[in-house]
């Protein structure tokens, strides 16, 4: 199921636009300031202070690689594109630097609103599915030390099924998830045989 | 001398939300009237009128009208978020300014738009945090079928599930209808707490009549055991609503006899009294500035440095106190009066602070 996209908490969220002192930056403070956050202007560079922002507008017409002081495509909080040129080797470099949502410009009376919530809710959603891959990946990658730990419970003299059934209790019963009792197991036989039984684990 | 300064009216004299477009019309010529006389101002103002007639449609071309045929660069007028919203890019086009005298549901901020009535911190927001522990938690939502509807519900289903409480139905109606009959078995079926009703002009008139014939079907449904809250209804359409108007509750900065706000004056309505706060302000911030008449909105309130200003630059929002009022015998009687509060339309300042949710000893 979606979940709701967040509104109420604005108030006091702060903005900074990343472009150089132009009517676009003073039409979009006034409705910023409207909606209730704080803003700052920065430009060429992205300061200190804009690290902590809730929110970036970047100028996508100069924008350039090496502009903001993280990974490319990871900002740690939603960007919004500011595009003049609608051009597809800007509006591709927009994309690379990882902009959620964006504005035309020039800036005039409304869109900010709109670019906050939908660049918000796309940060979240990207989130979300960052941190669902991850956790998926890192079970792709207990398979393996599944399997062993399978086949370590059938040794004692169990069908493969009831081996699985086994692990299944041992991993409720310990509170963790399936793959880190089937590392468990795989470690405890390592430790008793001397095994390399701690290489599959993480 | 006093300087001849055009403004234009923009209301619709026929169609369904007539009775509030007139109660608006009202306090805007009785604000002229008042400045026209005032010997201590050095303006006079002279109406342009345009009547859209209750058709959408028409408001942006009769807007762009009076800023080009006339000298006019403010406007005052609209009824509906509808209308409001077809007027702003015209506004916006020619640098002209509009004044807006009705409540409405918030989430706009135009840099050519002046709000002088209440958004929902002003008057959703006190209304159910009166109601809630009133008389429950359990709400029916109805509407007319566009945005002041869609979002008054929204946020009141926002603002009633934060509070523990629950919504039992949410039904609209086409602006106009008077097909009630749906929301009114689902009522009956549902037994709510209360109703917000956001209908608004025939429709409304049309749900409470029929829902004062179900209470006087079933106890359960009389004003006092579940009453029909309202943030747009004021005096205006009382007298298109007779009996069916008892027992209903309202919230607005103002109610016929109250004081305090808009400072000076008897008003009919809370409609009339924001249309006429609105001309009167106009006013103020032209007086004594000649050629100010032709300045935008933005550098109107940035040239004002006189005291009296009732406009916040930063929302063009303004202060409003939260008023709850009954009908009863005809007449809204005062419940409650809140402090006065400045308009919020992002409810982004004031925190909306959860609700505690209402626990109850269970035996």
């Amino acid at each position: 199921m979606r979940r709701p996209i967040r509104i109420q908490n604005l108030g006091g969220a702060r903005a900074v636009i990343l472009h150089r002192p132009h009517p676009t930056v003073q039409a979009l403070t006034r409705q910023l300031t409207a909606i209730g956050l704080e803003v700052t202007q920065v430009w060429p560079d992205f300061t200190a202070e804009g690290i902590g922002a809730d929110f970036v507008f970047f100028d996508a017409d100069m924008g350039h690689d090496g502009m903001f002081p993280w990974a490319a495509g990871q900002p740690p909080m939603p960007m919004i594109a500011l595009i003049g040129s609608e051009a597809p080797g800007r509006i591709e470099w927009s994309l690379r630097a990882g902009a959620h949502a964006q504005l035309l410009k020039p800036v005039g009376d409304n869109g900010a609103y709109s670019a906050l919530l939908i660049a918000r809710d796309a940060f979240d959603a990207q989130h979300a599915l960052s941190a669902e891959i991850a956790d998926l990946r890192r079970r792709l990658d207990g398979r393996q030390t599944v399997v062993r730990a399978v086949t370590l419970l059938s040794a004692r003299g169990k069908s493969e099924a009831d081996a699985y059934a086994q692990l299944r209790q041992m991993a409720m019963a310990w509170r963790i998830s399936f793959e880190d009792a089937a590392a468990r197991i795989v470690a405890s036989h390592g430790q008793d045989g001397g095994a390399d039984g701690q290489r599959d684990q993480g | 001398m006093k300087r001849r300064i055009e403004l234009g009216l923009l209301y619709s004299r026929t169609g369904s939300y007539s009775l509030i477009s007139e109660a608006c019309r009202t306090g805007v010529l009785a604000a002229i009237a008042q400045i026209n006389a005032d010997p201590a101002l050095d303006l006079c103002f002279v109406a342009v009128e345009r009547d859209p007639g209750g058709n959408v449609d028409l408001y942006g071309p009769m807007c762009a009208d009076i800023l080009q045929a006339s000298t006019a660069r403010h406007v005052v007028g609209c009824v509906t978020s509808w209308s409001r919203k077809e007027v702003i890019p015209t506004v916006e086009k020619f640098g002209g300014t509009l004044w807006y005298a009705v409540p409405y549901e918030g989430f706009e901020a135009s840099d050519h738009v002046v709000y002088t009535h209440a958004c929902p911190n002003q008057h959703l927001l006190p209304l159910l945090d009166w109601a809630m522990p009133a008389y429950g938690r359990r709400a029916y939502l109805t509407g007319s079928n566009y945005i002041w509807g869609w979002e008054m519900n929204r946020l009141a289903r926002e603002r009633i599930t934060a509070a523990g409480g629950e919504v039992l139905g949410e039904r609209y109606l086409p602006i106009g209808s008077r097909d009630v009959g749906r929301m009114i078995e689902e009522i009956r079926a549902a037994r709510p707490a209360f109703i917000l009703n956001s209908l608004i002009g025939p429709s409304s008139y049309e749900f409470l009549a029929a829902y004062r014939a179900l209470g006087l079907q079933d106890a359960a449904f009389l004003p006092d055991r579940c009453p029909v809250l309202s943030c747009n209804m004021t005096e205006c359409e009382l007298p298109a609503l007779g009996p069916a108007a008892e027992g209903l509750v309202a919230a607005g900065p103002y109610f016929r006899g109250v004081g305090g706000w808009p400072g000076v004056g008897n008003f009919g309505s809370s409609h009339e009294a924001a249309a006429f706060a609105a001309v009167r302000e106009l006013a103020r911030l032209l007086a004594h500035r000649p050629g100010a008449e032709d300045l935008s909105l933005s550098q109107l309130l940035a040239g004002d440095c006189r005291p009296g200003g009732i406009i916040d630059p930063e929302t063009h929002h303004t202060v409003l106190p939260a008023i709850i009022a009954r009908v009863e015998g005809g007449a809204f009687r005062v419940i409650e009066r809140r402090a006065d509060m400045p308009g919020d339309p992002y409810l982004s300042r004031g925190r909306m602070a959860p609700l505690a949710p209402m626990l109850r000893v269970v035996s």
